[in-house]
């Protein structure tokens, strides 16, 4: 790696996260989230958003009995899709939580950038569908205002009075956590003071017979999902999911200054591609270098790491690649304390890495990192030795997110556990 | 709020574009595409790449005969969709255009920032059509390999081997624009030493249905800023810029074509279709404050101007607004009057022309123009192409979702 | 189909788009005015009814849409005639 980076100097502007808003198959408060991922509860449940017949695939960690109305009161929805429902809904959560009024938000310039891998691939088709059936001139104006991938971000912006930067970041799988990166880097810079970041990604049929069609997804027994068990011996493919996981990403000075809750700073990232697109030995390096990346950005050694949220999902390769590229940066860790989420919550695709952050961001807070729901037996030769089908009690203040792609992009963040007194003490002691 | 927002505390290099590479429905290739830009081609016939006799419109901006093959040395063209073609053929064009040596590049720190409206539609409308066919068992794995967006920045990275920083930006419309501010912060921020910058969209039946229902589609021509305009003409398109700091372009020997001064992002918060002129001039704004520049230097806009009746008239007053007494003095043309919308393509395309209308003193024309609108009333070059000194020149790109943005080249004093 | 029965299922699409509850909507009412409609919604409306009661009405036709009265009598006059 060169050492020509200006930004492994410590950046004068600090990122806190001052609120987070999830909509989950496992609830919709990171609160209840960690507590269901600590129990060891299970998001999937036989799909009811849409009729399964002849799929091979009838389990999703699907949000069941989704009703915006509840957190948004009566309000008209029609012209917003499912993917920029969930959107709306954790962007208000996490409005609340970070005192981020509507008062404010006009105000002063609130940014978002989420991350999705299909925006709405339902309404896309959907709307192609009705134009090719019933005629061109019957195309539906609302669906087509929705077609566009950017759509989520847009309806949340007028939703919710966004005017700051806007942006969306497709990736896959890793585009939650390419845009939590994307925010912390544009308050870094002094692009923006305030920017809400995650990711959302709506179950669908097109995507779920898609995926299906790929033969990514795990067997399905009659008692349900089957082995999509991360870094398991026995897994054989994943389970999709769905959701909207966001974090209020502030200036920390600024966030200190107007009384925000002070709930942990994102430190640093990495960002980089296996030009194998997921298929060869390159994708270890791969996870290796985007963890050595965001270490180095974060200014901290892979011995400070004390716990890891990983994007295992389940898939035989992807999982494999992950393990021993976190085994080779974080080098001689091997007991390291890992979770993955998506043994509990899906592939959430556009969310995940949101959620994963959300969940070890809830673990860093509350010294629990949940385990790896139905983990018998990790795959031999993996270097990973902290893996663990229960929650584990942890004392540490850094934690590591990575996100790997199913076709090649990879992401890693560190994040910190922090409170407003020791930030305050940080900032006035000149640090 | 304690107004901390100012100068980048991080990263100062200066980024310059030392490589153009674009594929477009008046020609491919840098020197083609200026070539015919400048003398007011013309990229519109009815489409052919769908039926639309059922449309009460029929014509579009399609490139015909393009022949992946020659830019392709690792992937196979025939595995990737028509965006990812057209992408990674303006890619390798940029690349040789930069006279780049990849081999002399570390692959770890060199990047992709692509930026689309659809990623590969034709992926999902073959979906589709399998659907109401009854056919959907015949949906192979390419509907998930190939369709999300991410994969077009993906397979040019992979056809490139550019192991970096690689992110795709479904901004819509803006798209081009919004890869490119990215690429820029990368650079500046010293996580890679080049970027490959741009936008690719390919023809869609799903965005042609869309503005069709919407009554936004030209018949014969589009005519940005005209009185009688009648709207735009979907078309589709891929460009690709390398920024690489200026240190590195001299060590190489390179004068750039422009240097990437600023850029400013902003959001309407207003309505998903609808443009809002407030929105679009604090993107602008932003992006002079970004360059610390006054809006009296710029030289040139490269308007959004789709030609549509509403776009043009806000464009127009959001400009005033911006530039105040000044706008009358800046040109402010479209070539989406040549090459139609080229959807998330449009503003990579238009970056193109900023930096070579900086490097080269040329300013392209607003074809097919003939009467003017009291309410467009400012100087869109119309129809001839003019020499003109331009030391600066401003891109702005709008789109669905209210995302707007402005990029900012100058000339590269070295 | 009489125009109670015309109108009863324009409300109810105009119901759908806006989530005003059809009691709601007054037989006069602008659709810009007193429903607050923007294009957009108003072009959905048009494309819906046209959908609903298989139509074909013409482009021009729908863009002059003002009222709920302009839709029941725009939707009576295209099915008179297609009886013709």
């Amino acid at each position: 790696m060169s050492a020509e980076t200006s930004h492994q100097e410590p950046a004068a502007r600090r990122v806190v996260v001052t609120g987070v808003g999830v909509v989950s198959p496992l609830g919709d408060s990171p609160r209840d989230l960690h507590a269901a991922l600590t129990e060891g509860a299970s998001g999937f449940r036989a799909v009811t958003l849409f009729d399964t017949d002849g799929l091979g695939a009838r389990h999703a960690g699907e949000v069941a009995d989704f009703a915006p109305e509840s957190y948004l009161g009566r309000v008209n929805l029609r012209p917003v899709d499912r993917t920029a429902r969930l959107v709306i809904v954790a962007a208000h959560l996490a409005f609340e939580e970070s005192g981020w009024t509507r008062e404010l938000r006009e105000e002063h310039d609130v940014g978002l950038v989420l991350g999705t891998m299909f925006g709405s691939v339902h309404t896309i088709s959907s709307f192609d569908r009705r134009a090719l059936v019933a005629g061109p001139s019957y195309a539906k104006p609302f669906d087509f205002a929705n077609s566009v991938i950017n759509a989520a971000a847009g309806q949340t912006a007028i939703w919710h009075a966004l005017r700051g930067i806007n942006s969306t970041v497709a990736g896959g799988t890793t585009a939650g956590l390419q845009a939590l990166a994307y925010a912390a880097e544009v308050i870094r810079t002094g692009r923006a003071d305030a920017v809400l970041a995650g990711g959302a990604d709506e179950l669908c049929f097109e995507s779920l017979y898609g995926f299906h069609q790929t033969g990514q997804l795990c067997s399905e027994g009659d008692g349900g999902a089957g082995h999509a068990v991360p870094f398991d011996a026995r897994r054989d493919g994943m389970v999709l999911g769905e959701g909207a996981g966001l974090l209020m990403l502030e200036e920390a000075g600024s966030a200190l200054e107007r009384g925000a809750p002070i709930l942990g700073e994102i430190r640093g990232h990495g960002n980089c591609y296996d030009c194998s697109r997921g298929t060869g030995e390159s994708a270890v390096d791969a996870v290796e270098r985007a963890v050595a990346l965001a270490l180095g950005d974060a200014g901290v050694s892979a011995g400070e790491i004390g716990a890891v949220s990983a994007a295992g999902n389940g898939s035989v390769l992807g999982d494999r690649h992950e393990a021993l590229g976190l085994a080779a940066a974080l080098g001689g860790r091997a007991d390291l304390p890992v979770t993955a989420v998506k043994s509990m919550l899906g592939e959430t695709l556009g969310a995940s890495g949101a959620f994963g952050t959300i969940a070890l961001l809830e673990s860093l807070r509350s010294g629990v990192l949940p385990g790896i729901r139905g983990l018998e037996e990790p795959e031999e030769g993996l270097g990973l030795e902290g893996l663990s089908p229960r929650a584990r009690e942890i004392e540490t203040r850094l934690g590591l997110i990575d996100a790997v792609g199913l076709d090649g992009n990879v992401c890693a963040l560190v994040i910190e556990r922090i409170d407003s007194e020791e930030l305050s003490a940080q900032l006035s002691g000149g640090a | 709020m304690p107004g901390s927002i100012g100068p980048r505390s991080i990263g100062r290099r200066r980024i310059v574009v030392t490589g153009i590479g674009a594929v477009t429905p008046v020609g491919a290739g840098r020197e083609e595409v200026w070539e015919n830009l400048l003398s007011g081609s013309s990229g519109f016939a009815p489409v052919e790449s769908f039926d639309t006799s059922r449309y009460n419109v029929h014509a579009g901006a399609e490139i015909k005969e393009f022949d992946p093959a020659p830019y392709f040395s690792r992937l196979d063209p025939q595995t990737v969709g028509r965006a990812t073609q057209l992408a990674i053929a303006a890619a390798r064009q940029a690349v040789d255009d930069a006279d780049l040596d990849l081999d002399s590049v570390e692959p770890e720190r060199a990047g992709v920032v692509m930026g689309t409206t659809s990623g590969e539609p034709r992926e999902v409308e073959s979906f589709d059509d399998r659907y109401v066919a009854e056919e959907l068992e015949q949906v192979g794995p390419e509907f998930i390999t190939r369709y999300p967006c991410h994969v077009i920045a993906g397979c040019v990275a992979s056809e490139l081997q550019l192991a970096g920083v690689n992110a795709m930006i479904p901004a819509a419309c803006a798209a081009g624009n919004y890869a490119l501010a990215h690429a820029f912060d990368v650079l500046r921020a010293g996580r890679a030493d080049v970027m490959l910058a741009g936008g690719a969209d390919s023809f869609s039946r799903i965005t042609y249905t869309g503005f069709a229902r919407l009554g936004a589609i030209a018949p014969e021509v589009c005519q940005p800023f005209d009185r009688n305009r009648k709207g735009m003409i979907p078309g589709e398109g891929a460009a690709v810029l390398v920024l690489e700091p200026l240190e590195r372009a001299l060590e190489r020997g390179r004068q750039p074509y422009a240097e990437v001064a600023g850029y400013g992002l902003s959001c309407d918060a207003h309505h998903m279709t609808a443009a809002h002129p407030e929105g679009a001039a604090r993107a602008m704004q932003r992006a002079l404050s970004d360059s610390s520049r006054q809006p009296e230097a710029v030289g040139y806009i490269s308007a959004h101007g789709t030609g549509t009746a509403t776009n043009d008239r806000l464009e127009t007053r959001a400009v005033k607004r911006v530039f105040g007494d000044a706008a009358y003095k800046v040109p402010m043309s479209s070539i989406k009057s040549m090459i139609g919308h080229t959807m998330g393509a449009a503003s990579a395309i238009e970056a193109a022309v900023c930096a070579l209308a900086v490097a080269t003193d040329r300013i392209p024309p607003t074809a097919h123009f003939e009467e003017p609108d009291p309410e467009c009333d400012l100087d869109c070059v119309p129809n001839e192409a003019r020499e003109q000194r331009v030391d600066m020149a401003m891109n702005n790109a709008y789109a669905f979702g209210g995302n707007n943005a402005s990029v900012i080249f100058e000339k590269c004093r070295t | 189909m009489d125009v109670e029965q015309i109108r009863s299922k324009i409300k109810d699409v105009i119901s759908n788009v806006t989530n005003i509850e059809p009691g709601e909507i007054g037989d006069q009412a602008s659709f810009i005015d007193d429903l607050q409609l923007d294009s957009l919604s108003l072009l959905e409306i048009g494309v819906d009814v046209d959908y609903e009661f298989k139509l074909g009405v013409p482009e021009e036709r729908l863009g002059e849409l003002r009222t709920v009265q302009d839709a029941v009598e725009l939707v009576q006059q295209c099915l008179a005639e297609r009886a013709a």
